[in-house]
């Protein structure tokens, strides 16, 4: 974690391991899916099997290559709550630290699709005036996502100003 | 606690109060369940011919885009007529169809402005009413598309708050829209005027739609429209690409398949000019009474208010060739404004400021919409040279820099635009880093702001600069939008009317003490206020008035406790003010928040002993009757027919509301008849709205005291005291510290032990304040307009 985008005097809070896990499986499913869908077609239509085995080594590539990153990628994102702002950072190539003030918080959301329940995890999002606010943290135990939703949600009350 | 307006001008006092049915007689149903019954309203139609028109703009999109369907496009199989006449009755069968949906919304369509709401009822199967309070109002725009235009209609737009859609009329008669638009206008700006008064401003010129009282601050020639036009960017590279291209097809040989790339092209062109040119032709931004007002557009006439205090961003853009004549171009975030504009495209409400305008009219404009904020003296910083290896094509055009108000970043070298970004209008800060980025460690810093034209980025700050610059924003940011809440209480930014009046007492905004509903109050030294009253306050010159002669009448009675008095009464700028002592001590409310359990209960005892003084205070007439506002001084034959009165007014507003939300209403209303004809009392002075926050406190030796009552009103009476003794306790509850409910709970016992043997108590002083609190409930219930709390407060008292 490089300094540009620590917390001016706070630790990071770290996502549940289990979001790596998460990740690990999206890796490993997304792109041979994608892949294999003009794969089959190209092979079956024109009988040009030697193009689906290239798609097919492609998407082995990829898969290789983000399941090497998944560890770096867990470890870059990160949150805090301050007294009067929230941080979220994240991204490996391209990072990304991002300040919401309580005051300005329209909405918060929790989130959980059926592969993140499964996991037992959640996503909160956050949003302001702003379309360009991209705030959300993915992978929390529902505990703290909730703890988190209904924090900022106070938080955004007591901190309230009009636009 | 804030309470609403005083009751306004009833048309009350000609009106007997409704007999009140003496108890046992079996007349009850002869009296109307609530006084002052709401006549029918008078509800609108819009103009007859709008389905006309509105079926006229389908025809005519019909026909363009038929028209599109039979151009040349290179196939050479167009230009089929047996098509068309194939086509024919679909076409008229569909014409015929909206017309008879356009005339079906017309018949369902029905509107009320008047002087108490805003209602639009719209649908034939599916009615939807929206009513909307004047509060709200964001901004209100005439539209007039060029079919309305020749009927002499206008479209007439309402924005509401943020979030909320927009309300059409669609489509009224020029005149009546003018009139209505600046009708709302003058509410939205808080105004009191009655829809037919007649200095409503009107617009003069049905060209530019300006009005008597609009003095124009830039206006935009056709010739540098044109010009500037011409030399647009946005213009030059679709020229160029449609003059390369037919060049390079005609020297093949092969103009005709260049056609089909071609129209789309050319459409672009048309759209292109219809947005720079003719929906810009006679751009004017004018100032009224009532804030900037932008009127634009040659076949379609539009004409939009700026809300000043809504914009969120400011963005200044320079093409490149307009360099050769130092001209610049304006755009304004404003919420809610940009996004959902699908339909009338050119004519939906606009971000524009300036279309075209030189550096002298862009200062001149930019100083209206952020007053005082001191742009150029702002200090500009570049960024480092080796940003030129991620920004080879602009790097030295970056720029960044701050005062104590706003933030500004430049960019851009084909056009150079710079973005201002007012400190309190930052949603959320960011700090974006891509690898090259990190190799030769900068760093972009974005300053997110709502949907709109502006975008404030900080690009390719060295790293440690970034970091500052992102986090020192966020507290900018934090003080701004404190100091923009302090500067919203004591007034809006802009007026500075009041600001010259301030300046003329010697006073200015910092010396704000407080502010009501009705006024606001300034220090003018250690002993004198100054009191500004609101305009929407009405009549504000007689209440002053009253109030004067009424304070002086109470001159040299001592009753232990600080009653105000009036100096000075007049009217400068438009506005009512008045000169009054001040008050010695600090707020009370205020006080109570801090205060522990025992400072509180001492100093609660000293307010009831305050309250219990004011009975002495000497009345200017004998009977029952208003000593301040409309009607004061009249005699009333009783106690019920003075509190009928009083209570026309609000009921008459609130009982919509009150009778959905409590739907035995009649019940209460009737006991409360028959209780208050059941009471024999001797009046009193009543202040009629005694709570904390009118009443003054200060430390003594022995603990703290409270040493003065002011803030008297239209709601003072000559009344019945356990009025006031009731206000003391049940306004207690609307104190917004933890333990204002047991304290009044707690004051009520003290109150019921130390009075109840009174002569005013009538042997039963539980039951009066009972009955009082139901008194309050229905006098203050007019909240359910604007203060949501206060009127929950209401619905309590009714309920017990």
């Amino acid at each position: 974690m490089d300094d540009l985008f620590a917390p001016p005097a706070y630790a990071w809070q770290r996502l549940s391991p289990r979001y790596r896990s998460l990740r690990r499986l999206t890796t490993v499913l997304v792109a041979p899916i994608l892949f294999s869908v003009p794969a089959v077609l190209v092979g079956v239509l024109t009988g040009l099997w030697w193009i689906s085995a290239v798609l097919w080594s492609i998407a082995t590539v990829i898969v290789l290559l983000r399941l090497s990153l998944v560890e770096k990628n867990w470890r870059s994102w990160g949150y805090v709550e301050r007294e009067d702002d929230l941080y979220i950072t994240h991204g490996v190539l391209f990072r990304s630290l991002v300040a919401v003030p309580y005051g300005r918080m329209q909405l918060v959301e929790v989130a959980s699709g059926p592969l993140e329940r499964s996991f037992g995890l959640a996503t909160v999002s956050l949003r302001t005036a702003s379309p360009e606010t991209n705030a959300s943290i993915p992978g929390l135990p529902p505990e703290e996502a909730a703890r988190l939703r209904d924090r900022l949600t106070e938080l955004g009350e007591a901190h309230a100003s009009g636009l | 606690m804030t309470l609403p307006p005083p009751i306004p001008e009833v048309p009350v006092p000609e009106v007997p109060a409704p007999v009140v049915p003496v108890p046992g007689i079996a007349d009850v149903e002869v009296a109307p369940p609530v006084p002052g019954a709401p006549v029918v309203k008078q509800t609108e139609r819009p103009h007859p011919l709008t389905p006309f028109i509105r079926g006229w703009i389908l025809f005519v999109a019909i026909v363009i885009g038929w028209g599109q369907q039979l151009v040349p496009d290179g196939r050479d199989d167009g230009l089929d007529t047996s098509d068309l006449r194939q086509a024919l009755p679909f076409v008229g069968a569909l014409v015929l169809l909206a017309a008879l949906t356009g005339l079906l919304s017309w018949y369902f369509t029905r509107f009320v402005i008047d002087d108490d709401e805003l209602r639009l009822e719209t649908g034939a199967v599916f009615k939807s009413s929206k009513r909307v309070s004047f509060e709200r109002l964001q901004s209100v725009d005439i539209i007039q598309p060029l079919a309305a235009r020749m009927f002499g209609l206008a479209e007439l737009r309402i924005e509401v708050g943020a979030g909320d859609s927009t309300l059409r009329l669609r489509y009224l008669s020029r005149a009546r829209a003018t009139r209505l638009r600046e009708y709302l206008l003058a509410r939205a700006h808080g105004r009191s005027h009655r829809v037919d008064d007649p200095d409503l401003a009107l617009p003069v010129s049905a060209f530019t739609d300006l009005s008597t009282d609009d003095s124009p601050l830039v206006k935009v020639s056709v010739a540098r429209l044109v010009v500037s036009f011409l030399f647009s960017t946005e213009w030059l590279v679709t020229a160029g690409f449609a003059v390369v291209a037919l060049v390079v097809t005609s020297f093949y040989g092969v103009v005709g398949y260049a056609w089909s790339g071609l129209i789309p092209l050319l459409i672009g062109v048309v759209s292109v000019i219809g947005r720079r040119v003719f929906a810009m032709y006679n751009f004017t931004l004018s100032e009224s009474g009532r804030g900037l007002r932008v009127t634009r557009g040659l076949t379609n006439l539009t004409s939009q208010s700026v809300p000043v205090d809504r914009i969120q961003g400011v963005k200044s853009s320079q093409p490149l060739l307009w360099r050769l004549f130092g001209w610049y171009r304006v755009d304004v975030d404003i919420v809610g404004y940009a996004g959902g504009n699908g339909e009338n495209n050119d004519s939906a409400a606009s971000s524009v400021l300036l279309p075209v305008a030189d550096a002298a009219e862009v200062a001149l404009a930019v100083e209206r919409v952020l007053p005082g904020f001191a742009l150029d003296s702002i200090e500009l910083h570049t960024v480092p040279r080796r940003a030129r290896w991620v920004r080879w094509f602009d790097w030295w055009t970056l720029r960044y820099g701050w005062n104590d108000r706003a933030l500004v970043t430049e960019s851009g070298w084909l056009t150079h635009v710079r973005d201002v970004l007012p400190h309190a209008k930052t949603q959320s800060v960011r700090i974006e880093r891509g690898p090259l980025q990190r190799r030769l460690h900068l760093a972009d810093v974005h300053f997110d702001t709502p949907r709109g034209p502006v975008n404030v980025v900080a690009h390719q700050l060295d790293e440690a600069v970034a970091r500052e610059l992102a986090f020192s924003q966020l507290d900018r940011a934090r003080s701004a939008r404190r100091a923009d809440q302090a500067r919203a209480v004591a007034g809006s930014p802009g007026d500075s009317a009041r600001d010259g009046l301030l300046a003329a007492f010697g006073t200015d905004r910092s010396q704000l003490l407080g502010a009501g509903s009705e006024s606001e109050v300034f220090a003018l030294g250690p002993d004198r206020v100054l009191r500004l009253y609101r305009e929407r306050h009405e009549a504000p010159q007689q209440t002053a008035e009253q109030l004067r002669a009424l304070y002086g009448s109470w001159a040299g009675n001592d009753i232990g406790v600080e009653v105000p008095l009036t100096y000075e009464v007049g009217r400068r700028a438009g506005r009512t003010y008045a000169v009054d002592r001040r008050f010695s001590g600090r707020g009370f409310s205020g006080w109570l928040a801090t205060a522990d359990r025992d400072e509180r209960r001492q100093a609660l005892l000293s307010y009831l002993d305050a309250v219990t003084a004011l009975p002495l205070l000497p009345s200017p007439v004998p009977g029952f009757a208003r000593l301040v506002g409309p009607g004061a001084l009249r005699p009333y034959g009783s106690l019920a027919d003075l509190l009928n009165v009083m209570l026309a007014g609000p009921v008459t507003r609130s009982r919509a509301a009150v009778e959905r939300d409590l739907p035995e209403v009649a019940g209460v209303w009737q006991r409360l008849q028959a209780d208050l004809a059941e009471r024999q009392v001797s009046p009193a002075v009543v202040h009629g709205d005694i709570c904390p926050p009118n009443t003054y406190l200060s430390q003594s030796p022995h603990g703290p005291v409270v040493t003065g009552i002011g803030d008297f009103s239209p709601h003072t009476l000559h009344a019945d005291p356990v009025l006031d003794l009731t206000g003391s306790v049940a306004f207690l509850e609307l104190e917004t510290y933890p333990e204002a409910a047991a304290d009044a709970a707690w004051l009520t016992a003290v109150v019921l032990e130390r009075y109840g043997d009174s002569r005013a108590a009538a042997g039963d002083l539980a039951r009066w304040i009972a009955v009082y609190r139901r008194f309050y409930g229905f006098y203050f219930s007019d909240s359910c307009l604007d203060q949501p709390e206060l009127y929950r407060w209401c619905l309590e008292q009714l309920r017990s």
